[in-house]
């Protein structure tokens, strides 16, 4: 599946067999990029491209959930709406249940995303407020030809009973409804068409911490009792964690990280992701952790720094990294693009828990200004 | 508590009147925040925690107004009453004694100014400083709060600056005066947790350097657990628990406060069957319920004291107050 570029220098061979699911996924993205074009001028000459999405794969066993965590501009929205064909990728290959999503024709493409539904952020956004709940949900239902008007309602009717709301609310309108609420409506907007996998695009972060966990309850209900299977994006490791069983860490356009949700929040490796888990603040004080601050923004995705993209923030970074694209190290199902790891992973002969605490420490020194890690830190 | 503290407030009722009829915001709101101590007040949109902060400084638009209550600075020895205090007065105390940051930092810098501009602005008004001078202190400022390459940043717009370049100009522009008290409203929501960090290490860093009072605002509860001494939970325009932040935390007593801090998802609640849930949704004002606010959502509520009486807010430990009839039978 996963790729590994040419330049791989090492492999995890040594280490492990690659902790492959035997169970046939029903999503398999490979090298997935979706880049848009900069024109200017008045001849709107092509002067460069956003690399939003730049390389990305993964794989979603049929019922499980990736959780795809990144900040904003990473591309995990683009990954999303690449998938569904809602953006254009402009290269890679995405399989859903055996077919080639990009080589669909527009046709075959509209019986495929009843198959594959999308649940946006903003419930104010994504629901036509001149729109009855009932246009809304039957929308969908017309346009793939499910049902005469009877069986359309009774499964409208069924469709929000099962996502927490009335039947009465065929007859309303989106505004005379809370943000829970819409965002329920948006799921059943989406479920009324027997999906078989959601993108969950930022489904609870407009919500308040209240109603934020129903609907993650109603969407943990959903995929145990109709079978589905989920990409969950967030920006919000807390809920992936408790959501996800595999999270794949974003990191201007590419995955840097990603592995089972326990061993990724346990023993993270990179130290992008180790930043990231340690700045979510904590009300626990055994789960808080050293924070660590990361120097500057995130680079524009036009410009991608040379060698590992994290170099220029990256407390651990050596010239190697400034220089050379770290290939994929795959321990187990953890896989992990960096320099440092790899060496590391190395060293403890692929202990994870030894070289993500090893890592961690160095981090942690390397922002109080002391040298960073034991062994070599300029070969390649 | 002691003797002064540096900003009281008492009792404070800010409505809006509408078409609807008069909607109380916030409902007798006692707060009280020491000189250097950093506050957090906590609850989900609408509890009234931003209509708090805004009628500090006498903020509130139209058809909102401050009703009734105190709302008492201490400046030089005396308390001002800002509530009544003329507006002339009152535009000292703005930028001057009480810096504010907002949430979105794009919408509350001018567009058209560079920031140096618009940090120079509030240094030349409270401090009558010239051009030169007022200037220099712009860029002494963007360098307290760690802007790369302060002397180009002076000159750029704030289009030119990313989100959290932004959050800090806006910081700089805070603190500029020096004030004793900065209002700090939701300052990281619109940042990334990376940025996050940063932001909330620059604000502890200067609180102990500069010994400012920060009164924060947040719905998030591990922002307020990180950074705070004190915290204030509102719900439907009420406090309904206040003590110091570890105590809170560990020996929270309002069902609603147990109630958020059961519903954060994490790691450690994998697989251990759902999420606890408060039930139903936060009452917009023009349906506060009676009683208890709480009540309807509440685990705990015994009828009819629950919907008849309103609890009072009283302490139940040293300086640990909870609003519930039952705070001392509950525990999480």
């Amino acid at each position: 599946m996963t790729a590994v570029p040419p330049d791989a220098g090492r492999t995890a061979a040594e280490w492990l067999p690659s902790g492959e699911a035997t169970e046939p996924a029903l999503l398999a993205v490979e090298q997935l990029q979706t880049h848009f074009p900069i024109h200017r001028g008045l001849l709107r000459r092509q002067v460069g491209r956003v690399c939003a999405v730049d390389g990305v794969s993964f794989v979603i066993p049929r019922g499980q959930t990736l959780g795809l965590v990144g900040e904003s501009g990473c591309g995990k929205t683009t990954v999303g709406r690449s998938l569904l064909r809602l953006i254009e990728p402009t290269g890679g290959s995405v399989r859903f249940a055996g077919l080639d999503v990009r080589g669909q024709s527009h046709r075959a493409l509209r019986s495929l995303r009843r198959r594959m539904q999308i649940v946006f952020q903003d419930p104010y956004g994504s629901l036509n407020p001149r729109m009855k709940v009932r246009s809304i949900l039957e929308e969908g239902l017309v346009i793939h030809g499910m049902g005469d008007r009877m069986t359309r309602l009774e499964r409208m009717a069924a469709a929000l009973e099962r996502t927490g709301l009335a039947a009465a609310a065929l007859d309303r309108y989106p505004h005379e409804f809370s943000g829970g609420q819409r965002q329920r409506i948006a799921i059943a907007r989406a479920v009324v068409l027997e999906p078989e996998f959601l993108v969950l695009d930022e489904p609870v972060s407009a919500l308040d911490v209240s109603i934020q966990a129903q609907v993650i309850n109603l969407l943990a209900e959903l995929r145990q009792e109709l079978g589905l299977t989920y990409l969950f994006i967030s920006h919000d490791l807390s809920v992936v964690e408790y959501l996800a069983d595999q999270v794949a860490v974003m990191y201007l356009g590419r995955i840097v990280e990603s592995a089972p949700a326990e061993r990724l929040c346990r023993q993270p490796l990179h130290p992008y992701t180790q930043a990231l888990f340690s700045a979510v603040p904590s009300v626990e004080p055994s789960r808080r952790r050293q924070r660590i601050v990361l120097p500057g923004d995130v680079p524009s995705p036009s410009r991608p720094p040379s060698g590992c993209r994290f170099h220029p923030r990256c407390p651990l970074a050596e010239t190697v990294c400034r220089e050379v694209d770290p290939p994929q190290v795959d321990l187990a199902g953890h896989r992990v693009h960096c320099h440092v790891a790899s060496r590391e992973l190395d060293r403890t002969g692929g202990d994870a828990a030894a070289a993500s605490a090893t890592i961690q420490a160095a981090i942690t020194a390397a922002a109080v200004g002391s040298a960073g890690l034991s062994g070599p830190r300029s070969d390649a | 508590m002691t003797a002064t503290p540096l900003l009281a407030i008492d009792n404070l009722v800010t409505a809006f009147d509408t078409p609807a009829g008069r909607l109380p915001a916030v409902d007798g709101v006692s707060l009280a925040i020491e000189r250097g101590r950093t506050l957090g007040l906590v609850g989900e949109s609408g509890c009234g925690k931003s209509v708090t902060a805004m009628s500090i400084l006498r903020l509130v638009a139209s058809p909102g107004r401050i009703e009734s209550g105190s709302i008492r600075l201490a400046v030089d020895g005396e308390l001002l009453e800002l509530t009544s205090l003329p507006e002339r007065r009152l535009q000292e105390i703005r930028g001057g004694r009480i810096g504010m940051i907002f949430q979105e930092p794009m919408t509350s810098l001018n567009p058209v100014f560079t920031v140096g501009d618009q940090i120079a602005e509030v240094v030349r008004l409270h401090r009558r400083a010239g051009r030169a001078a007022a200037r220099a202190r712009a860029l002494e400022m963007l360098r307290l709060v760690r802007v790369a390459d302060p002397e180009q940043r002076l000159d750029a717009y704030p289009h030119q600056l990313s989100g959290g370049m932004r959050q800090r100009v806006m910081i700089a522009m805070a603190l500029a005066c020096e004030p004793d008290l900065v209002i700090a409203d939701e300052p990281t929501t619109a940042l990334d947790v990376t940025i996050q960090a940063q932001i909330l290490e620059l604000l502890d860093d200067l609180r102990h350097r500069l010994g400012t009072a920060i009164l924060l605002i947040t719905h998030d509860l591990g922002v307020v657990a990180e950074t705070c001494d004190d915290v204030a939970v509102m719900y439907a325009g009420r406090i309904v628990e206040q003590a110091p932040a570890a105590e809170l935390f560990s020996r929270p007593r309002h069902p609603y406060t147990i109630g958020l801090l059961a519903a954060r998802p994490d790691a450690d609640r994998r697989g251990s069957g759902p999420l606890t849930t408060i039930p139903g949704m936060v009452p917009p004002p023009q349906e506060f319920p009676s009683g208890c606010r709480f009540h309807p959502r509440c685990s705990h509520a015994q009828q009819p004291r629950c919907a008849s009486e309103v609890p009072l807010l009283r302490e139940i430990m040293p300086g640990h107050l909870a609003r519930c009839h039952f705070a001392e039978e509950i525990s999480p």
